[in-house]
């Protein structure tokens, strides 16, 4: 379904120091520097699969889904998308694919969801009976019933996306980009999102490709990711296989009412020390039985368990292993 | 092309939605147009106290200027001015690539997506000062005259729609400022009046250059009988020459926005 091959993007970047000297002197003369954004990137995916695309911020994710969008155009290498070349951008292709971006939003602020979807319906030339359809089965499937009438700015973010996502799949696209589409939302709601979305896979073999900060996106979603770091593809493959590699281990956030003083080595390693807050790495399979120990000997006010950010994740298990 | 007539016609329904969220007040609006009416012809009933021509146009024909510009005027803060500050929160935000995701043409979308429905009442006013001045004048136009009026202010509409489109196209670059529309305003403002008035440098400008004065000056004209194939055919030619010069443009500026080209 969609093929890339050898893909490379470089932006040109003004580059200007601090000083309103440097400004005045920027306004007759610009030093670019130019930004490799993707190096070399190739992969396929197939029909219905869907695949997580990782990496920290900058690292080239949003650069390649755009490309892969026909937003942007590549410098060199090749990329198709159900058999079209997206920069393209012919209306063909435009219908069979739809893109979500979890920071911006394409619903009229002012208005009920369900207006913009009829401006959708009028784009994509979706004829009535298949948008009545559809809307059930959205509205459905993402609980929109309640909020289809209200105007979108009293939406929660979470309603919102939800929204969103329905605007987005109202053409029945083939192919799915979902740029950060959890980002914000409250665990709850992520739950949500990640359950549609796997149930919409399932149910119309759309494939997705998905960028996402959390651990935990991938891991309800996909059973491959794609790494991309410093512009490079880094690893490409199973994410068992990589849950083991990269994530050994939880975060443990301990908040004390007094921080009492002992020796933390013995419960994990320190990433922070505040006032009255200790976070520690604890390996995966130890993490519960610590948080037990620890609430049984402190005087503990609140305890959190949680997957390491990706990013931290991800420094430590390529960047390290770099340098 | 009824496809796009049916898209227009849902952004219309979407807009009048919005628009009555706000409850904006169609009352009020009616008063401020009908005012800003009245205070430009009053201006032009001052300046016939002194001389019975301007510019070798007499009162009733003044007018029907006026009136064309009115609705010309109208259908710019209809469709056109909405459409501006947005365009530029579009590149800013991003938001633009929603957009260029959709099966429809950006330029068309970027350009009536927001519509504010009530200034066509501006437009109906225009043409009621149209009227207005045609019984001033005492002048019924013949069938040939209402043809060429209707072919001439079409070539006007591409004509404004293209500068403005030119203009609004600007924002890929000019990101901070937020509202282009003064520039347009100051040299559309010029058309009020009959080209004849205008002197030297000027006249040559707002003629040739951003042609304000054909855009108004020739629909009024082409009422009044007093046209001519040749201008007729001038100003479609320079209304085609416009549209295809802004659709370079927009064009290029995606191309720039997309790191195609450059």
């Amino acid at each position: 379904m969609i093929r890339v091959s050898h893909l490379h993007k470089s932006f040109r970047v003004h580059r200007r120091d601090a000083g309103w000297l440097e400004a005045v002197r920027h306004l007759w003369r610009r030093d670019y520097r130019v930004i490799e954004a993707v190096k070399d990137v190739s992969f396929t995916i197939e029909k219905g699969e869907i695949v997580g695309f990782l990496g920290p911020n900058g690292a080239g994710k949003t650069t390649t889904m755009k490309m892969l969008a026909g937003l942007l155009h590549p410098t060199s290498g090749e990329i198709t998308v159900g058999g079209f070349v997206p920069f393209e951008q012919k209306p063909e292709f435009k219908k069979m694919m739809s893109l979500v971006m979890g920071q911006k939003s394409q619903l009229i602020w002012d208005i009920p969801p369900l207006e913009t979807f009829l401006v959708n319906k009028a784009i994509y030339d979706i004829d009535d009976r298949l948008f009545r359809q559809t809307l059930e089965e959205l509205t459905e499937l993402l609980d929109l019933a309640p909020l289809l009438d209200k105007p979108t700015r009293s939406l929660s973010l979470g309603q919102r996306m939800r929204c969103e996502l329905a605007a987005a799949l109202l053409h029945r696209p083939h192919v799915l980009f979902l740029d950060e589409p959890t980002i914000g939302l409250d665990v709850h709601t992520q739950e949500n999102v990640r359950r549609f979305i796997v149930d919409y896979n399932r149910e119309h073999e759309t494939t997705i490709l998905l960028t996402s900060h959390y651990m935990g996106d991938v891991a309800a979603l996909c059973d491959r990711v794609m790494i991309i770091n410093y512009g490079r593809l880094i690893y490409d493959g199973d994410l068992s296989v990589l849950t083991e590699k990269l994530a050994p281990y939880k975060r443990l956030e301990v908040r004390f009412s007094r921080l009492p003083n002992v020796d933390w080595s013995e419960y994990g390693e320190v990433a922070e020390m505040e006032e009255g807050t200790v976070v520690l790495r604890v390996a995966r399979e130890a993490a519960a039985e610590t948080a037990a120990r620890l609430l049984e000997r402190f005087d503990v006010r609140d305890i959190n368990i949680e997957d390491p950010p990706l990013e931290e994740v991800i420094a430590r298990a390529f960047w390290e292993e770099r340098v | 092309m009824r496809r796009y007539g049916r898209v227009f016609r849902e952004f219309f329904r979407a807009c009048l939605v919005e628009e009555l969220e706000y409850r904006s007040e169609f009352f009020g609006n009616f008063i401020a147009s009908f005012f800003g009416l009245g205070i430009a012809l009053l201006t032009i009933h001052i300046f016939f106290y002194q001389t019975d021509r301007l510019g070798g146009w007499t009162y009733g024909e003044v007018l029907v200027l006026l009136g064309v510009f009115n609705a010309l005027r109208g259908f710019i803060d209809f469709a056109l001015r909405p459409n501006m500050p947005r365009l530029l929160e579009h590149v800013r935000r991003g938001t633009l690539d929603y957009i260029l995701t959709k099966p429809v043409d950006s330029m068309f979308y970027v350009s009536f997506r927001h519509l504010v429905f009530w200034r066509l009442i501006d437009v109906a006013l225009g043409l009621g000062v149209i009227g207005y001045g045609l019984y001033v004048e005492r002048y019924v136009p013949s069938a040939a005259d209402v043809l060429m009026f209707f072919v001439v202010m079409t070539a006007s509409l591409l004509l404004i729609y293209s500068l403005w489109m030119m203009l609004m196209t600007t924002s890929f670059w000019v990101v901070r400022i937020d509202d282009l529309s003064f520039i347009f305003d100051s040299f559309f403002d010029t058309a009020r009046f009959p080209g004849s008035m205008y002197r030297g440098a000027v006249r040559f400008v707002i003629t040739y250059v951003l042609p304000a004065v054909l855009i108004t000056n020739t629909p009024a004209l082409a009422l009044l009988g007093k046209w001519s194939m040749a201008a007729v055919l001038a100003a479609l030619a320079v209304a085609m020459l416009f549209l295809w010069a802004s659709r370079r443009f927009w064009r290029f500026a995606l191309r720039f926005y997309t790191g195609a080209g450059g």
